[in-house]
């Protein structure tokens, strides 16, 4: 498959990723807030067509949940309560992008009934509705952080490149600084430095500065060695020809030669960052409840009769593969694609 | 040749002072003074406290007070704990040979594995047995450590063939010495497994594209011409042509060694300092973070010292200056 | 065409003249880091009079290009002076120094280099003018068109990217794009030397033809001496830095002087053919 095309696949799987997560409140049947005391962990709902007696339904329903009495804690269905799945139901409300309210959510039960995708945790909160409100904060966090470490780092590869000298030898020395330091490690330590209990939203903030901050060398890096190149170029020098100044030079023609760097840079940090915001609220140093993030949601696990009894809570982890997969083959199609053409 | 060293060793000792002012920055930033908790704590007199904190030199200007924390550190002692009611430094310890342990291993592990699935992987370019192994290892790069860590966690509580943690199992004391030393393996065997997992294709991709640089070049071709058997030329012949880059890369394992275990010592439960940092971070005991911080520093910054010392001797074309 | 450069009582204004012009640079050699000087060239002494053709010419690595970049203000001479207008350009600011390039202009050897491939014909023919503050856009943009055709590119081609013309077409572009800004002083850095033959003839009438319209001083840096004797009317030689003599053309082919220039001539074909070949 040649690189066009992965790319394209690759975009087009992300763009469908992002566009579940951006709606949430659409995809998702629950609020994420919304406990069920009386179902802790739940196994995910299944969805039949046929009916116990072996009739054939077309709209496909589920079953209500009962207590199973061979399996404390366990539930089992009851063949007696069937709720039909109907789409385009009207539920709790929420706001798009914080922006737009509605009601309407794709798909939904009658009020006694439940449809969890994915099961429910230990305070009987609908997993699937978590993960969708829950990639909305992670998926947030991780974009917004390479934005800044890659902006950082056209800034600094950039000026470095550029104008050389001394402003190149200062830059790149605080980069190797940067390099220098255990990367994991040193984003545990500036996250301790701050205080532990603070607004949600302001940890979020601070958690993704801490992240894009950490994280700008190797892209600045990179930069600056096709700024290095680009600036030597005829069609550069034939711009000063003609008394361009050096912001010029470098809007006009240095920097669209980075474009390229820049995206794939992008590609490749923006599923580390996402799994350092995982990690970080996995440990409960990052976001914390009841905000859910991917790392809350797999917390649980860290406690053992979570991790051997109740499979599901394993879901978010592996919907994050097909995450990453996109993202880097992104990443490999568009290096690909660099190589290919001798700009 | 003594003008490289030097200059990397200035380099090196540079760039920790970099870092020891940043970590020393992070120290001030931490809010509230440490000891007003421990001021708190009726068991330590505050005739202690106030000896401790003019030990610490805090209550001097800043250059002062860096001046003090910086040789303190040097001659060894990195704080006091609050959580653990005691200095940092042999709290330290353990823990370092712990994560030691556990990284080496695995680090062992994996080149052990790397090599030969890499050199075989370029030399037998285009076939199946290439495309399978760069789809495995380009798989194992897309699933998160994380939930390859939670997945080999789930492995062991499910089946029971491994502990599901820790270091020993309860009672090892009475073991003797080599049956201390099984238990220890056994609970080695996991955390290794998953960490080399993990290293595994990083390093696979360079010994590839090494190799496969080497191999296209004119010594490797009339080595064949010549008929010396594919394993010599591949092994004896090849792979050292190779080195360059592995042998950077081989540093930079080694600088690593600190810090990358750290995730699958906490979730696998590895008693070593990725555990000690979260709990550290938790309890807000700040000389035990930063102490962890310098520390893995200084093994990276040494350890690619070494890369670029080991390359140096190893390579006649740089020392021929 | 020539200027009347032969009448000895009558010196033409001299367009450009540059004095003890000089360039050194220090570079390290790459292991040990040492120091050492590298001469570009040194005591140029040029003049180049108004409306007529020099070509400086020598060997390879002669310092030749190093000189044009700096007669176009691309690079810093260490020493000398730069006569232009009556100014010494080297003295001048920064910003006394931006309308000049409106004057001087620099086409380069490979023209595939020299242009932005991502830029459309149009964009680098109305660059200059931007960067200028020449007139509204819409003028910007006739003005480019218009110089299309004056190259000998369609205008309809306003679109495309140089990647979609051809070496000579590309060549003529830059050629449309140095003329924007209407210079008096047109500097060819070995413009000739990576076209065919073909091109090379089609390019040099393009440039005499242009010459007439635009009232235009022409400086050609070349190698090829064969080349420069179709055209040039004066010619200086570079050996080694410096320039060792300019002459009016035909002077220097029949009676050579210095021992460069007959090592140069030497190594051409022989002179009849190419004095057969020069018009009157």
């Amino acid at each position: 498959m040649n690189s066009t095309r992965k790319l394209w696949c690759a975009v087009i799987l992300l763009a469908g990723f992002h566009a579940l997560i951006l709606f949430a409140g659409f995809f998702a049947p629950y609020a994420p807030a919304a406990q069920d005391r009386d179902l802790p962990f739940a196994p995910p709902t299944s969805i039949h067509f046929r009916d116990a007696q072996g009739r054939f339904h077309f709209r496909p329903f589920v079953y209500g949940l009962k207590d199973d009495p061979a399996n404390p804690g366990g539930y089992e269905a009851d063949p007696d309560k069937m709720y039909a799945l109907s789409s385009f139901v009207r539920g709790a409300p929420y706001k798009v992008a914080g922006l737009v309210g509605s009601h309407l959510h794709l798909f939904g039960v009658a009020a006694d009934g439940r449809v969890f995708l994915m099961g429910t945790d230990g305070y009987g909160r609908d997993q699937f509705s978590r993960f969708l409100y829950g990639g909305q904060i992670s998926l947030l966090a991780g974009l917004l952080a390479a934005a800044l470490s890659v902006s950082l780092g056209v800034l600094v590869g950039a000026l470095a490149g550029f104008y050389g000298g001394w402003i190149d030898d200062l830059l790149m020395r605080g980069s190797e600084i940067f390099l220098a330091l255990p990367w994991l490690y040193l984003l545990f330590a500036v996250r301790a430095a701050l205080p532990l209990h603070v607004a949600e939203w302001q940890v979020f903030l601070l958690l993704i500065a801490v992240i894009g901050m950490i994280g700008w060398a190797r892209p600045a890096r990179l930069i600056r060695g096709v700024v290095l190149s680009a600036k030597e170029r005829k069609f550069v020098v034939a711009a000063r020809g003609f008394g361009a100044s050096d912001a010029h030079l470098l809007f006009t023609h240095v920097l669209p030669q980075t474009y390229g760097v820049v995206l794939t840079q992008l590609a490749l940090l923006i599923p580390q960052y996402v799994l350092a915001e995982v990690t970080l609220s996995f440990l409960g140093l990052g976001v914390g409840e009841p905000m859910a993030s991917w790392g809350t949601l797999l917390a649980a696990l860290q406690q053992y009769y979570v991790l051997a009894s109740y499979w599901w809570m394993f879901l978010p982890a592996l919907l994050l593969i097909p995450l990453f997969l996109g993202y880097y083959a992104t990443a490999d199609a568009l290096q690909e694609r660099l190589k290919a053409v001798p700009l | 040749m003594t003008r490289y060293i030097s200059r990397r060793l200035v380099h090196a000792i540079l760039l920790l002072l970099a870092v020891s002012f940043f970590s020393f920055g992070l120290l001030q930033l931490a809010p509230g003074d440490f000891f007003d908790a421990m001021r708190l704590n009726p068991e330590i007199s505050q005739r202690t406290v106030a000896n401790i904190r003019s030990e610490y030199g805090l209550d001097g200007p800043l250059p002062i007070r860096y001046e003090r924390w910086l040789s303190s550190m040097l001659k060894g002692d990195f704080g006091f704990s609050l959580a653990s009611n005691g200095p940092v430094a042999p709290l330290l310890c353990v823990r370092v040979r712990n994560t030691l342990l556990l990284s080496g291993t695995a680090t062992v592990l994996a080149w052990l594995l790397a090599l030969p699935i890499g050199v075989w992987s370029a030399a037998k370019r285009g076939t199946w047995g290439d495309r399978i192994s760069r789809v495995a290892t380009s798989t194992i790069l897309t699933i998160p450590d994380l939930l390859l860590f939670l997945g080999l966690l789930l492995l062991a509580v499910r089946t029971g063939w491994f502990p599901t943690g820790g270091m020993v199992s309860p009672g090892a004391d009475d073991l003797d010495a080599w049956g201390r030393a099984k238990d220890v393996a056994v609970h080695l065997a996991l955390p290794a497994l998953g960490l080399a997992v993990v290293m595994l294709p990083v390093l696979v991709r360079h010994v590839r594209s090494a190799m496969m640089d080497v191999l296209e070049s004119p010594f490797v071709r009339a080595g064949r011409g010549h008929g010396i058997p594919r394993g010599r030329l591949l092994f004896r012949y090849a792979l050292p042509a190779a080195s360059n880059p592995l042998i950077s890369l081989l540093g930079f394992s080694i600088a690593t060694m600190l810090s990358t275990s750290m995730l699958a010592e906490v979730v696998l439960s590895w008693p070593g300092l990725g555990p000690l940092l979260v709990e550290s971070i938790l309890s807000r005991d700040v000389y035990v973070v930063v102490a962890i911080v310098m520390l893995s520093s200084v093994f990276l910054v040494f350890g690619n010292l070494l890369a670029d010392l080991l390359l140096f001797a190893s390579d006649p074309r740089i020392r021929a200056e | 065409m020539r200027a009347d450069t032969q009448d000895g009582t009558q010196p033409i204004d001299p367009v450009m003249r540059a004095v003890n012009l000089a360039k050194r640079h220090i570079q390290r050699r790459p292991m040990t880091q040492r120091e050492f000087t590298v001469r570009a060239f040194e005591d140029v002494n040029l003049t180049i009079h108004r409306g007529t053709t020099l070509a400086i010419v020598g060997e390879s690595g002669a310092g030749k290009s190093t000189l044009a970049r700096c007669l176009a203000l691309l690079e810093e001479p260490t020493a000398g002076e730069i006569w232009f207008d009556g100014r010494d350009l080297l003295r001048l600011h920064k910003k006394e120094r931006f309308p000049l390039h409106r004057q001087i202009q620099l086409i380069f050897q490979d023209p595939t280099a020299a242009l932005n491939p991502r830029l459309t014909a149009e964009e680098i023919i109305t660059e200059p003018l931007a960067v200028q503050r020449i007139g509204p856009k819409e003028k910007r943009r006739r003005r480019a068109l218009d110089f299309m055709e004056q190259v000998g590119l369609a205008s309809s081609d306003y679109s495309k990217r140089p990647l979609e013309f051809s070496g000579g077409q590309r060549q003529r572009l830059a050629i449309a794009r140095a003329l924007a800004l209407e210079p008096k002083l047109l500097i060819l850095d070995e413009a000739l030397s990576s076209l065919d033959l073909l091109n090379q003839q089609m390019i040099l009438k393009l440039l005499a033809d242009l010459r007439m319209a635009h009232s235009l001083t022409y400086v050609h840096i070349s190698h090829d001496l064969q080349l420069v004797s179709e055209f040039a009317e004066e010619v200086a030689v570079m050996s080694a830095g410096r320039i060792v003599e300019q002459k009016p053309a035909a002077e220097l082919f029949a009676r050579p002087e210095q021992a460069e220039t007959k090592a140069l001539l030497a190594a051409m074909p022989p002179l009849e053919s190419i004095l057969m070949r020069r018009p009157a």
